[in-house]
């Protein structure tokens, strides 16, 4: 490595005479630079005598250097670059080092202290740089440093005047970096720590031999250096340690806007505002800025108090927690609501070898529900944002909703989140959501547990719907069912998973001012359920229950009578519950609903996210599907002749023919005279099976599928849909009818138009590319959601949809991703680091991705 | 300068699936009895007693030990995740090196359950939650198991510094069978393709299923004693310890920027760099080397972290067939963690009870031809890793 050298370079260096400046202007001097050595000639407290400026100019010229000395007085810096320009025509460099002090504690300090050290350290400090500013900005070149100091940093008794001239000089020094930038000029602040006539007095022997200014001065000179680019930056350094200081920022606490921000506030997120372990370091104003931005991004409060804060809570999704249950829960669940109570009727829903078949009790469905919510209250997970007490809540209202029968065993994976918050002026509604999805991931249940929140309201918040529903029909009711229940059901009940002493302690009961232990409110809502089923569903069998909501008005104690009084009105019914012996009313504003038909669980199911939404695009029919196993066929002969198998296909509504004839790699529309098996299926069953999303097997048991003649051949026909993925398909449906008509295998049976594609980034991206000369690689991109391929050859810059052999690298991502890479919002190496990203075959393609910029519009 | 320390001798079970086991303290008799016959050495003459485990209640150690009798001898137990084996073994190093005792046991077990490694406790701090929270910054979290996530992750960095094909992991894999075949310790001794490595179930990509150790049971012991005890058994040839040390997590801000930190590539840098300081040996000088292959993605970078081949050359190792016999270096002779197993307490010892067999010549249809420098490298997540160097 080479030395660092000055020169030509012109170097003013203030206080030069002694200490720090001296050791500054010796080293420079001794690396070429010419040399501007200025001194007052001054003692420590700026008392001028003497000519230390000739010591060292004689010391430099002694050792072959060049120099000039200076007298003036910092304050005169005018003068001093003056001097340099007199001498050698420019000034590249200027050490702003000249300094004094003038100690005292606070208490004492005289005006002429204070003014004392502002003089020299900053106006001094800003009069020579000022004067070699212009000089600077015509050379388009300048290093400027100043010198600042630990007591300016962190403080330091007795030199308040210092320290306040000190951090000033490093306000000053960034600020003329951001100036500076544009015209080459590099500005920087040092604190260092060194041994000389200032700090004589301060330090004990043995440091003070240490702290030699020659440690310092090393630093000095990189940073003068032409090859340093570093600008706006402090330093700390002396006794053989240099190191960089920066602004560090706790992560901080963020209100939203729109509300009243109070001390109380301010108090209460002390910990988020000062704890520094999440911290950042911003450099500049707009990173400084960064957080009122985002702040202003999510838009203003939506409004809360010292209980509810709704910007935090709404929408808050829990961890997701899984549960399962089985025959034996279902029938603990039915007797502790009161079922088979005789032993004889009701067998069906606690004797899972019951001869009607066991059926399970709908409303055991909101107890997974109730699960997951004592459960991540044991965890102590709690939404953030509610801020409130169990004191405070009672349990106002509940809602069940199933897409089916409960299946006598299920493993359930619960979601849950806050859906939504209601301010009643004096209290308020929270309302939590559970989703349950079983084992393959369709949506069986939906709870809705609302919990009423005393004195928590009044911030002015949404109402929400109005709270008289369900009113009660004018007429006799329909039915009216009057039952028992035990003195022990509670005991019984808490079995199903609901532990609260208060339905089992008698002294727990007292303490909450009940008379003795309670009733569950869920097994109220669970004898009223099983009891308006039981007589008003078809044949009373309570499969058909779709959903059921109640408000909880009022406590049961066990041993009591409830008469429940039912409303049918087509598939709704009305109903409320009351205590016989207090005509005390307990469930109200209660409806539930019938599912029309028992519906069972379908293999193409509609993900429960969808239900809200406007109808998808249509997506492939099942023409689209064999016209890519035909593509999958055409280009996998081999692959396809060991498969040994003729597949006809009957498909319905609508209607279709279809051969797939792996022996002799032919795939048509139309009849075949000798199939190994026939395959009769849904139109929609079929796209759903090539899709991967349902079964054969369970298809074929479900008698959606029926297969005649070799039921083994249609084993293979798994491993052949397999192999023909969406990209096939998209392929296929890309090509449209000008493929149909060209493939020697696939003739098209329909003269329909294109179907409708899903709108996707990638066909716009790839037919707009133009790629850029000078690669080799053929890399296959493979696009899902939704799928498509496109071959990218950068050696002859061509492009081709679909997929093909012998690409060097396969990437495959996502539409969305392949989008964010685009459009230069993700790099790719997040993207791969994160999975969003797959690179398979060669690596080295996949590292420069710059082709993908080159589009010319869309 | 520290005593010369020995490995008079040394003992394992065949490792077994969980629920195949013997229960710990049967594991443990068979291998401290192996250790001991190995050894020629009778338990009362035993000073003292490290025993690493991960999972069990306190002083599980003792109930182990008891086994060989009850001789009111120091027992310590020993829990440092993953590199538990070698930890216990350096602590019994330590031991005696320090002059403290001639003759000391290292026994390390462990009892597993299936499937992929989790948190035991969820009442208190994680160990790992620094380690989390930076992979989470990095790359998020899926459903995948924790530890493939890490290493996965860590595999995904290597791969876009030096543009690594998914092939070349799983060559690691099908290598380590190849290996494990000859090795009646093993778990898995049946041999794979590249292919068939490739085409298991996905777990974190790169990595396959194949790809990833398994939970395992077994046991392991070693026998570590002084020159002078050496001597008074005739065995002053016995292979010794050259050098021995273990690092931890380095500051968290390297942690934050990089998967490969997070698993502990830097901790093995730096303690291999003090191992071949120390022993005045370098990674040219090493013939055979058990390494900590708990993921393929950690195999190739341990590679790079013990020196074995420079940075960004794993992949062109790996395919020249260096790593295996007939290449420059054998690494996992006995199959590594991906294919003998790894019971985390006792894979220490094991990897120790291999080099040891490896640098006698004992190590039959595996011996490496002439091993006369062994290296092992041990590596626990939360962090420890512990890297020797054993000599003949």
């Amino acid at each position: 490595m080479s030395e660092l050298r000055f020169d030509e370079r012109v170097v003013v260096v203030t206080g030069a005479g002694n200490g720090l400046g001296r050791s500054h202007a010796l080293l420079f001097a001794a690396r070429g630079a010419r040399v501007v050595v200025n001194d007052l000639g001054g003692d420590i407290h700026g008392a001028g005598s003497g000519r230390a400026a000739d010591v060292v100019v004689d010391a430099i010229r002694e050792r072959g250097g060049e120099a000039v000395a200076s007298y003036d007085s910092v304050t005169e810096g005018a003068k001093i670059v003056e001097t340099a320009m007199d001498a050698f025509g420019r000034v590249d460099v200027v050490v702003n080092n000249a300094g004094i002090l003038r100690d005292a504690s606070f208490h004492k300090m005289s005006d002429t202290d204070f003014e004392a050290i502002l003089d020299v350290h900053v106006r001094g400090a800003y009069a020579v740089t000022r004067a070699a500013w212009p000089h600077m900005r015509d050379a388009r070149y300048g290093r400027v440093l100043f010198t600042a100091s630990a007591a300016g940093i962190y403080g330091n008794f007795g030199q308040a005047n210092y320290a306040l001239a000190k951090l000033g000089l490093h306000g000053m020094a960034q600020t003329l970096a951001i100036e500076g930038r544009k015209r080459g000029i590099q500005v920087n602040t040092i604190a260092p720590i060194a041994a000389s006539r200032m700090t004589e007095a301060v330090f004990p022997e043995a440091l003070f031999e240490a702290l030699d200014p020659a440690y310092v001065s090393p630093l000095v000179a990189w940073l003068a250096h032409e090859r340093c680019e570093v600008s706006g930056e402090l330093f700390e350094v002396g006794g053989g340690h240099f190191a960089r200081l920066r602004w560090e920022r706790s992560t901080g606490k963020t209100f939203r806007l729109g509300r009243a921000i109070t001390p109380d506030d301010v108090e209460a997120s002390w910990g988020a505002i000062a704890n520094m372990e999440a911290t950042e370091h911003p450099a500049d104003v707009a990173a400084s800025l960064r957080p009122i931005i985002a702040n202003l991004d999510r838009g203003t409060s939506r409004g809360g108090n010292a209980f509810i804060d709704v910007d935090e809570a709404l929408g808050y999704e829990f961890p997701e927690q899984t549960s399962s249950y089985d025959e034996h829960d279902l029938a603990l669940y039915a007797l502790g609501v009161g079922a088979a109570r005789d032993a004889e009727g009701e067998l069906d829903l606690v004797f899972e070898m019951s001869k009607d078949g066991f059926k399970a009790l709908p409303s055991y469905g909101v107890l997974p529900a109730v699960g997951v919510l004592l459960e991540l209250g044991k965890q102590g997970v709690s939404a953030p944002g509610l801020n409130y007490g169990l004191d405070r809540i009672l349990h106002g209202e509940t809602k069940l909703t199933l897409t089916r029968p409960l299946p006598r065993k299920a493993t359930l994976t619960h979601k849950a989140r806050i859906k939504d918050i209601f301010d009643k002026g004096k209290g308020a509604l929270v309302v939590q959501e559970i989703r349950s999805y079983d084992e393959d991931g369709d949506l069986l249940l939906i709870n809705e547990v609302t919990t009423y929140v005393r004195g928590a309201g009044g911030w002015g918040g949404e109402r929400g719907p109005s709270t008289e529903r369900n009113p009660i029909p004018e007429r006799a009711p329909d039915a009216v069912i009057e039952e028992p229940t035990a003195a022990n059901q509670a005991l019984l009940y808490r079995l199903s998973g609901d532990w609260n002493p208060l339905h089992a302690d008698p002294d727990f009961a007292r303490a909450l001012r009940f008379e003795r232990p309670i009733l569950h409110g869920l097994c109220t809502f669970g004898f009223a359920t099983r009891q308006v089923l039981g007589a008003l569903a078809p044949e009373g069998d309570p499969r058909f229950l779709e959903s059921i909501e109640v408000r909880f008005a009022e406590s049961v104690y066990p041993g009591e009578t409830l008469v429940t009084e039912a409303w049918k009105e087509g598939r709704r019914i009305l109903f409320r519950t009351k205590v016989k012996e207090r005509d005390a009313g307990v469930l109200s504003n209660a409806a539930l609903t019938l599912f029309e038909t028992l519906p069972e669980k379908r293999a193409p199911k509609v993900p429960a996210e969808v239900e809200e939404a406007p109808a998808a695009p249509a997506g492939p029919r099942a023409a689209d599907f064999f016209r890519g196993i035909g593509l999958y066929v055409e280009r996998h002969t081999e692959e396809t002749r060991r498969i040994d198998e003729v597949f006809q296909f009957r498909l319905l509504s609508p209607d279709s023919v279809w051969t797939v004839d792996c022996k002799e790699g032919r795939v048509a529309p139309g009849e075949t005279a000798k199939p190994s098996c026939t395959l009769e299926m849904d139109d929609a069953h079929f796209v759903a099976m090539a899709q991967g999303s349902a079964d054969p097997t369970k298809l074929y048991f479900a008698g959606d599928l029926r297969i005649t003649g070799n039921v083994m051949a249609s084993q293979k026909l798994s491993a052949l849909l397999s192999r023909v993925d969406a990209r096939f398909v998209e392929e296929a449906r890309a090509r449209g009818g000008e493929t149909r008509a060209a493939s020697p295998v696939v003739e098209a049976a329909e003269t329909e138009g294109p179907a409708n594609a899903a709108p996707a980034f990638a066909p716009g991206l790839f037919a707009g590319l133009r790629l850029p000369g000078g690669g080799t690689a053929r890399i296959q991109v493979r696009v899902t959601d939704p799928d498509g391929a496109w071959l990218v050859d950068l050696g002859s810059g061509s492009i081709q949809g679909g997929t093909y052999e012998g690409a060097d690298t396969t990437l495959t991502l996502d539409d969305t991703s392949l989008k964010a890479l685009a459009d230069g919002s993700s790099d790719a190496a997040a993207l791969f680091q994160r999975g969003k990203l797959r690179v398979d075959g060669d690596f080295a393609p996949a590292r420069d991705l710059s082709w993908l910029a080159g589009t010319e519009g869309r | 300068m520290a005593a010369k320390v020995h490995v008079l001798g040394v003992g394992m079970v065949p490792f077994q699936k969980p629920g195949k086991s013997d229960d710990y303290p049967e594991m443990s008799r068979k291998a401290m009895e192996a250790a001991l016959a190995d050894a020629g050495v009778s338990f009362t003459e035993v000073e003292q007693a490290y025993v690493g485990y991960v999972y069990g209640d306190s002083t599980c150690g003792q109930r182990a030990v008891y086994e060989m009798g009850r001789t009111g001898v120091p027992i310590f137990n020993v829990n440092n995740n993953c590199s538990t084996g070698s930890t216990a073994l350096m602590l019994a190093r330590q031991a005696v090196a320090g002059g403290m005792a001639e003759c000391v046991l290292a026994l390390g077990f462990e009892k597993m359950e299936r499937g992929a490694l989790g948190s035991t406790w969820d009442d208190r701090a994680n160990p790992l939650e620094w380690h989390a929270g930076s992979m989470n910054e990095l790359q998020g979290f899926t459903t995948a198991p924790p530890a493939a996530q890490m290493f996965g992750g860590a595999g995904r960095e290597y791969r876009w510094k030096h543009g690594t094909r998914r092939e070349t992991f799983a060559k690691i894999s099908s290598k380590a069978r190849a290996h494990a075949a000859k090795n009646p310790y093993a778990l898995f001794r049946q041999e794979l393709s590249v292919e068939e490595v490739l085409a298991s179930p996905e777990v974190f990509d790169p990595l396959t299923r194949y790809q990833c150790c398994p939970p395992t049971c077994g046991a392991a012991a070693a026998i570590v004693c002084s020159e002078a005890f050496a001597q008074k058994h005739g065995r002053e040839n016995a292979v010794w310890i050259a050098a021995q040390a273990m690092t931890t997590d380095p500051p968290a801000e390297g942690q934050a920027r990089s998967m490969m930190e997070v698993v502990g590539v830097g901790m093995t840098k730096r303690a291999a760099a003090q191992v071949y300081e120390a022993a005045g040996l370098g990674p040219e000088d090493v013939d055979v080397v058990e390494l900590h292959d708990c993921f393929t993605a950690n195999e190739l970078l341990s590679y790079e972290g013990l020196g074995l081949c420079a940075e960004g050359e794993a992949e062109r190792f790996i395919w020249d067939g260096d790593n295996t016999y007939g290449g420059r270096v054998v690494t996992n002779p006995s199959g590594g963690l991906l294919s003998k197993g790894h019971p985390l307490g006792a894979t220490g010892l094991a990897q120790c009870a291999e080099l040891v067999w490896q640098l006698r010549g004992s190590a039959e249809a595996r011996q490496v031809e002439g091993a006369r420098v062994a290296l092992q490298h041990n590596l626990g997540l939360g962090g420890a890793c512990v890297v020797t160097m054993y000599r003949a």
